[in-house]
């Protein structure tokens, strides 16, 4: 069973969200990186306009990001080589969490965590910035006592991704 | 106001461009924009969809000629039929999808209702309003596209029912295409849907990239080789590929084997039984199609990429439309496309090797879109009207292969220019000829 969740698991499981949001808006990719399981999985399905009656608006075979750690772990090794002009100089990121709901998971030591994510991205002297907005169904386990993201499901609130590339993580 | 771009600037161009030079500006003239309009998108051939996204009758796909919507439908009478994406009664747009399923289209506004094939077969209170002999509705079906062809799979729409053929349009591109296509007899399907994203750029920038810019990938996509993911033994790992331009398209062989690629031995020797003997020669040279586009806005990119940084390569297959929103905007459309009948485990990973090169989040691509955004921002201003840019690579010295065996001309080095400027040259006998055919070259 999952861990019942009180209000000091609430109380961590937001102060996770928070710093990962943090870590990501100031660049501290690798310890982002540090708050992943090794088996997490990070998956931004691609969305279609769909009638109300079709269901879901999410095609469950093409995704904007379908990664694990390692994948992952080359988008940020990328940033570090001194050449990945699609964010040097970096856009501001701003990203806003909110509306976390969080229930008991569905394996030991884990809970199911759902946000809401608004995230700001500007670049360069552009007085505009892109806006991203989405929800966020996590899976986060406690590993050895700490909080670690072990499965990220990303919903974006758009089908035509209003931003120039997805150079930047949510 | 002047909506057009003055015959003196065109002109100017057209001198311009016999000296390899373009003045910064087409990437941003709104004028020029405007002519492209009317003059390119209304008259040329314009990909819309591959016919796997719509297997079923009742499939529809939702796509775009520039500003102009149209369905795209598996009729229920089998056959492919490309609706203009608006009620006859009062303009509607009858499809509200993406993509889906429908055997009818109702519009919400007075009801009218079409067949999936574009006939109209419901007008609400029709014989009480228009009288018995009022309305003939077979006049009053959605409105086809002027013209719609296949090349293979590949579905075409053309807005002018003038234009030559689609297959006189490909003319030689065709025999390319073929090592896109061809390395499994099943052929090749679209996975899921195709990725959607808007950039603050130029249309023209994707397909002057693709057509034969081999030039940029040692700098611009440094990051993928430093990083592992694409562990080329040397960034100008293209600067021997072999530039090819037939018909209104072109695009680059390196000089790396299909099995290098990752393309597993069983496919490639399917894949040679499925090409010509001359064709296959090539393959057997060493020589893979990796980046091409055809005009104006459908690029192709078969390339590798390593899961495992610096491991094994696994290759992918990406069909991409630069569809035009202005003339500072351009909405990527980007198709992931694997051979139907390869393994479950090949598919997946090709896949996999594709999001992290290509699309929306794909790292090369990430650093292809900021470099658009960049030159057209740099080309909105005053100078940029005249400041020509160096199109020069190759322009006086190089020499075509004598005895490359495909049709078109073909050039023994990937630096160089050649299909840029033969990609510009149609693209200005578009704005400026009354009747547009296609030179064979």
């Amino acid at each position: 069973m999952g861990i019942q969740v009180s209000d000091s698991i609430y109380r961590e499981i937001c102060e996770f969200l928070y710093l990962e949001a943090e870590l990501l808006d100031t660049g501290r990719f690798r310890e982002w990186l540090a708050l992943l399981t090794d088996d997490v999985r990070y998956h931004m399905p691609v969305r279609v306009t769909r009638e109300r009656g079709a269901g879901t608006e999410c095609v469950d075979t093409m995704a904007h990001f379908d990664e694990d750690r390692r994948t992952l772990e080359v988008r940020i090794r990328r940033l570090e080589t001194g050449s990945a002009w699609a964010e040097d100089p970096p856009s501001r990121t701003r990203h806003f969490v909110s509306n976390v709901r969080v229930q008991p998971g569905q394996r030991d030591e884990e809970v199911m965590v759902q946000s809401n994510l608004l995230l700001y991205r500007n670049r360069g002297d552009a007085p505009q910035a892109d806006l991203l907005s989405a929800v966020r169904q996590d899976v986060l386990r406690r590993v050895n006592g700490n909080w670690r993201l072990a499965s990220r499901t990303i919903v974006l609130d758009q089908s035509t991704v209003a931003t120039l590339n997805l150079a930047v993580l949510l | 106001m002047q909506t057009h771009p003055p015959s003196e600037f065109l002109e100017r161009l057209r001198q311009a461009l016999e000296t390899g030079k373009l003045p910064l500006a087409v990437f941003s003239d709104p004028m020029l924009y405007a002519l492209e309009k009317e003059r390119i998108f209304a008259r040329t051939w314009v990909f819309l969809a591959h016919e796997s996204e719509i297997p079923h009758p009742g499939d529809f796909v939702l796509r775009y000629i520039a500003d102009d919507g149209f369905i795209v439908t598996r009729g229920d009478d089998g056959g492919v039929h490309v609706l203009f994406n608006a009620c006859r009664h009062r303009g509607r747009q009858v499809c509200r999808a993406e993509r889906g399923h429908a055997t009818r289209f109702t519009c919400p506004y007075h009801g009218w209702t079409y067949k999936n094939t574009g006939e109209l077969v419901g007008v609400p209170h029709q014989k009480a309003i228009y009288g018995e002999a009022g309305l003939h509705r077979a006049q009053w079906g959605l409105l086809s596209a002027p013209r719609v062809e296949r090349w293979r799979e590949w579905i075409f729409a053309n807005l002018d029912s003038q234009a030559p053929p689609l297959d006189a349009f490909l003319g030689g591109m065709q025999w390319y295409l073929d090592f896109y296509t061809n390395k499994s007899a099943a052929g090749l399907e679209v996975v899921g849907a195709p990725q959607r994203w808007v950039v603050q750029a130029n249309w023209k920038l994707g397909t002057d990239n693709f057509i034969g810019d081999d030039y940029h990938v040692a700098i611009t996509h440094r990051s993928a080789m430093d990083s592992g993911l694409l562990p080329v033994p040397n960034p100008d790992f293209l600067f021997d590929a072999v530039q090819v331009m037939a018909g209104p398209g072109g695009g680059a062989f390196a000089r790396m084997p299909y099995t290098l690629l990752g393309y597993p031995e069983a496919m490639v020797e399917a894949f040679k039984r499925n090409l010509t003997p001359a064709q296959a020669r090539l393959v057997e040279q060493g020589l893979f199609l990796g980046n091409g586009a055809l005009f104006p806005n459908l690029s192709f990119l078969n390339a590798p990429a390593s899961l495992q940084p610096g491991g094994p390569m696994t290759p992918f297959f990406t069909l991409r439309v630069w569809r035009p929103l202005g003339p500072e905007r351009t909405e990527v459309w980007s198709w992931f496309l694997v051979e139907k009948d390869a393994p479950p485990s090949f598919k997946e990973a090709s896949y996999r090797a594709y999001l992290l090169s290509f699309g929306s989040s794909g790292m090369l691509e990430q650093d292809d879109t900021e470099n658009w955004m960049s030159i057209t921002q740099a080309a909105r201003g005053y100078v940029a009207r005249e400041l020509y840019l160096n199109y020069q690579m190759g322009l006086e010295h190089l020499q075509p292969l004598p005895d490359w065996p495909g049709p078109g001309t073909a050039f023994a080095l990937g630096y160089t220019e050649c299909n840029q400027r033969a990609f510009w040259q149609t693209w200005l006998r578009y704005l400026t000829e009354e009747q547009c055919e296609t030179t064979e070259r």
